[in-house]
């Protein structure tokens, strides 16, 4: 039998109210990943025994969504819009230069110490800000979105935010 | 019923059928690589395309999802069904290395040859590991790949643009490489509908999408118990069995039997170079049919090759040494019984038999014992416990021959397990369990002193402290008895809720209310009879005058009941296995023989048995290991181990299992039977046998119930050693003895149990390599009862019993809220049995109790 941790119980409290065979998987799955930033493996267990779900199960789920984070996030996410507006601006321009600036081969990776990734995002329809990328700090609950960019300044960016500098800017929205 | 013309062909089938298991008994080959039998159709793979007149939109249909009607009109063989499934098949080739599969050529190729076609030589079928076994493989040529047009040619890419996925190799069981994987989910499907444990998922989506098991981690870390109902589904070479991975080609099937538990699963074994190298489930045993778990399935491969005892043994001062042959080690083995014999007479010789063994080999045994030495001391070391069960139901039921079948439990809506985890010990019945509670709702009362993998199929799970399992399991005898709703202050949590459930199943008046017990061998006879005269109580509570038809007992190890009713039954309690030890420690036992058992690791009470087996004049031990005991022998008799012996078991429903040997002997390996026979005829008594069927024939005629092989061959799995009496009674006996709690300041109370992984062979040669996934290799301590002497997760810490003076066990503690506080679990077989050394040999209904101490920094 699993053993009851104070982090066991700690996830236990945070999803008691969703029932099981309710359709609310989903729903404990983002409450999780807000209160944490991530779903973590203890967290995937407490939500597939609170649903009376396999955990497998819970996982096949979870893994489906891109946007359900695995595993911790970095503390500060580059996602980059990859919409077609976004396109249409140089996007591709601007994420080739800030995986330049960051030594990325591709989106999804991060940096040796752990403190930055850069991400594939989907277009949220905030077009008339093309070509943009949102600056995220998952565990801040903060999210810029820095748009109308040019390579020039995508490369100033992201230099500041490798250097650890606050960057200017960015409309801030709280999630 | 219905009319359909299959191929020209007319047949009367039932309506309804899926119609592809239609087309396969007919005996016609067709592709079908996602569908599983008897479960609902996923229609993934769509290679079961057939054509069916008429069908709309289009006559081309699967015959996965079509079910039988009358007047159908079905072709298999047709132009486009062939040219449609070919299409088929190349798409999922995309996603599987294909050369060798779309080559018209691979019939030329021999191992190791060098590919004349294609210069990428790498994943190739001839480098795979499921060559010739293959149902990819062959389902590509019974679609003839070969002549559809091959994707690759020309092409100028290596052979794959992205790195394939990483293969887990991380457990000693059970090989994962996802790049054969052609996601036809039929491994998900089987652990959740076949076996409800629901350890495999897809992950992913698109094309990244794969099979992952638990929470996307290693095999290891998830639930998976093992059991390899994934294996056995799998089309590819995804999901392989690590032992003889690379050699699993069977030359030869043997249908045959596995001793790991008394459920008695059939295994059909695979051989090469006259050695087992695969198992498979052998649908004959109506209880397991196509499940076994992960001891029927590796259980062969416990024991390395060279620990596997093949020459006989003899004593030389201190030392075992080989003996120059069979017949030097027979005769000293005669001689040595006979002077016993004749210095201090036959009763200082006892014989200890074992329930790992077969029926036959039992009953030569007991005649040796009887009519060659002349003893009545018989027994085996978990007699006792098994004689105080049975007498309870001699006594309540009027018979031990229980005639309730195991098949029923699967259909009940009802049921109460009584005992220790029947998931660990008895894992297809459990998995029998969860299919009542899964497919048709049942409850599930469980009475057990420890969290195990039932209780979230449970109704209600019923937790009392060790010792008070009997008392528990009364209680709901009392209150369905009685007509208050009234329970006492000291019952369990749960008890009402339980009663009510009960009684709610009676006021429904089902009549299959399965009672099923599982003693645990560990706690001591007088625990295991308790909790049988509760669980008589309790089905005739229940059932009234089906009582007897509605109690299922499951003893710990294989063939308890075969072995009983062959005759290895003391002549009195005088003479039984208690008994046995004390005279051999006070001398009035002189000499022993030991056939396949081992008591050091069986029975509690080490230290007891250890001079007793110390102070022995002659201890002939017959078996295939060199088992703990055996350094104390004087002769050991190398015998063929369990898989490879000739003979029948009796499972726990009394359903007569054959048990045919699969692999050749090695060395100077013999039958126990040909040893037995042998030593009798040392001993100046003719008894002949030359092969387990003429013993049979000798047990069907002295023995009720019993049939000879040939009946047994005509319906396999099917006949019971039971005489149908039609007076079973229905007493309830005088309620059991009941224990009282220990306070926790006189030590914490021990549970112990059959576990699944630990290995009876390996760990009776004391091997570190027992339970190979080191895994159940610690106790389980209430964190509550580790704070109070400070021992955190992961600590190692003493044990030190109260009832043998000076006897400790060191081992690391996990701490563990699936036990009561004021109680311990610690797997019986840990450290080749080091546990028993903590118990005494006398058994009582109070639980042994021990001292947890943290172990003090040097």
């Amino acid at each position: 039998m699993p053993l009851e941790t104070e982090a066991r119980a700690e996830l236990r409290a945070l999803v008691a109210d969703f029932a099981p065979n309710d359709g609310q998987l989903m729903a404990a799955l983002h409450r999780v990943q807000h209160r944490y930033g991530y779903i973590s493996r203890e967290a995937l267990e407490v939500v597939a025994e609170q649903l009376e779900m396999f955990p497998a199960h819970v996982y096949g789920a979870a893994s489906f969504y891109d946007e359900f984070r695995l595993e911790p996030p970095a503390s500060t996410t580059i996602r980059w819009c990859s919409g077609p507006a976004c396109r249409l601006e140089n996007g591709n321009g601007i994420r080739d230069a800030m995986l330049a600036v960051l030594g990325f081969d591709d989106l999804g990776e991060r940096t040796d110490d752990g403190r930055i990734e850069m991400v594939n995002g989907q277009c949220n329809g905030t077009c008339e800000q093309a070509p943009l990328v949102w600056v995220e700090r998952p565990f801040e609950h903060e999210r810029r979105v820095v748009g109308k960019l040019t390579a020039a300044e995508a490369i100033r960016i992201t230099r500041e935010i490798r250097d650890g500098e606050s960057i200017d800017g960015g409309h801030e929205t709280v999630f | 019923m219905a009319m359909i013309t299959l191929n020209g062909k007319s047949i009367e089938v039932d309506e309804g059928l899926p119609l592809v298991e239609v087309i396969k008994d007919q005996g016609i080959t067709i592709t079908n690589l996602c569908y599983i039998d008897g479960l609902e159709p996923y229609a993934g793979c769509r290679t079961c395309i057939v054509e069916i007149e008429e069908a709309r939109p289009t006559e081309i249909q699967l015959a996965c999802t079509s079910k039988t009607a009358d007047g159908m009109v079905i072709r298999t063989e047709t132009e486009a069904v062939k040219h449609t499934r070919q299409g088929v098949m190349s798409m999922i080739l995309a996603n599987h290395p294909d050369r060798c599969l779309t080559c018209h050529r691979r019939v030329h190729c021999m191992p190791g040859d060098i590919c004349l076609r294609d210069d990428v030589v790498t994943h190739r079928c001839l480098t795979c590991s499921k060559n010739y076994r293959c149902e990819l493989q062959t389902s590509c040529e019974i679609v003839d790949m070969g002549e559809f047009s091959e994707p690759w040619v020309g092409e100028s890419r290596s052979y794959y643009e992205t790195p394939p996925p990483e293969p887990d190799r991380g457990n000693p069981y059970l090989e994962f490489d996802p790049q054969m994987c052609i996601i036809c989910t039929r491994c998900v499907r089987a652990c959740d509908d076949l076996r409800h444990t629901g350890a495999l998922t897809l992950s992913g989506k698109g094309h990244s999408t794969m099979i992952a098991f638990g929470t996307g981690g290693q095999i290891h870390e998830s639930d998976c118990d093992f059991c390899g109902a994934c294996i056995d589904v799998c089309p590819t070479a995804t999901l392989m069995e690590k032992p003889n991975k690379w050699r699993g080609l069977a030359e030869d099937w043997t249908n045959s039997a596995c001793n790991g538990c008394s459920v008695g699963c059939t295994l059909s074994y695979g051989t090469a170079n006259d050695q087992p190298v695969i198992v498979r489930p052998d649908r004959i045993n109506p209880v397991s049919r196509d499940q076994i778990c992960v001891r029927g399935r590796f259980g062969y491969t416990d024991v390395p090759e060279r620990e596997r005892l093949i020459r006989s043994l003899i004593r030389n001062g201190d030392r075992l040494l080989p003996a120059d042959n069979f017949d030097q080690a027979l005769d000293i083995a005669a001689t040595s019984l006979a002077t016993v014999k004749e210095s201090a007479g036959a009763d200082a010789i006892a014989v200890l038999g074992s329930p790992l063994a077969t029926t036959e080999e039992a009953y030569v045994l007991g005649r040796l014992a009887r009519e060659a030495i002349g003893t009545e001391h018989i027994d085996f070391s978990h007699g006792p416990l098994h004689r105080a069960v049975t007498e309870a139901f001699v006594s309540g039921l009027g018979t031990d021959q229980l005639p309730a079948n195991l098949t029923d439990i699967e259909k009940a809506r009802t049921i109460v397990v009584i005992g220790g985890d029947i998931e660990e010990s008895h894992q297809v019945v459990s998995l029998r369990v969860k299919d009542a509670v899964k497919k048709h709702g049942a409850k599930l009362i469980l009475i057990s002193n420890r969290w195990s993998e039932l209780v979230p199929f449970s109704e209600q799970w019923l937790q009392p402290f060790p010792g008070q399992e009997a008392a528990t399991a009364q209680a709901l005898a009392d209150g369905l008895s009685s007509s208050t709703t009234h329970i006492p202050d000291t019952a369990v949590e749960n008890t009402a809720d339980a009663i009510a459930t009960l009684r709610l199943a009676i006021a429904n008046a089902e009549s299959n209310i399965p009672v099923i017990l599982a003693p645990t061998a560990g706690h001591g006879a007088v625990r295991a009879g308790g909790e049988a005269i509760a669980a008589v109580n309790l089905s005739i509570a229940i059932h009234s005058s089906e009582a007897a038809h509605n109690l299922y007992y499951l003893p710990t190890d294989a063939n308890v009941i075969g072995l009983t009713d062959a005759g290895i039954v003391p002549g009195s309690t005088e003479n039984d296995f208690p008994n046995i030890i004390e005279k051999a420690k006070n001398g009035t036992i002189k000499a022993l023989v030991l056939h396949n058992d081992n008591p050091l690791l069986n029975t509690p009470g080490t230290p007891d048995i250890e001079s007793a087996l110390a102070n022995l004049e002659v201890l002939i031990v017959i078996d295939s290991l060199k088992s703990t005991a055996t350094q104390h022998a004087t002769v050991v008799l190398a015998e063929l181990p369990f898989h490879a012996k000739d003979g029948t078991l009796t499972s726990a429903d009394r359903r007569i299992i054959r048990q045919r040997p699969a692999g050749a002997p090695q060395g100077d390996e013999r039958e126990g039977i040909a040893i037995l026979t042998a030593l009798a005829r040392a001993l100046g008594t003719p008894i002949n046998y030359n092969s387990a069927a003429d013993v049979m024939r000798d047990i069907s005629s002295s023995v009720v119930g019993y049939v000879p092989y040939d009946e047994l061959t005509r319906s396999p799995g099917k006949i019971r050693a039971l005489v149908e009496s039609e007076s079973t009674t229905a007493q309830q006996l005088p309620a059991p003895t009941v224990s009282t709690i220990p306070p926790v300041s006189d030590g914490l109370a021990i549970i112990t149990g059959r576990s699944l992984f630990t290995s009876w062979a390996a760990a009776s040669i004391h091997s570190d390599e027992a339970d190979k996934l080191h895994r159940e290799e610690s106790a389980l301590v209430h964190p509550q009862d580790a704070e109070s002497v400070g021992i955190r997760n992961g600590d190692q810490a003493i044990l030190a019993s109260m009832a043998n003076a000076g006897s400790e066990l060191r081992i690391r503690i996990r701490l563990d809220d699936g036990i009561s506080p004021g109680s311990i679990y610690i797997p019986h077989y840990y450290d080749g049995g080091a546990l028993m050394r903590l118990m005494p040999l006398t058994s009582s209904a109070e639980p042994t109790t021990l001292m947890l101490q943290a172990m003090q920094p040097a």
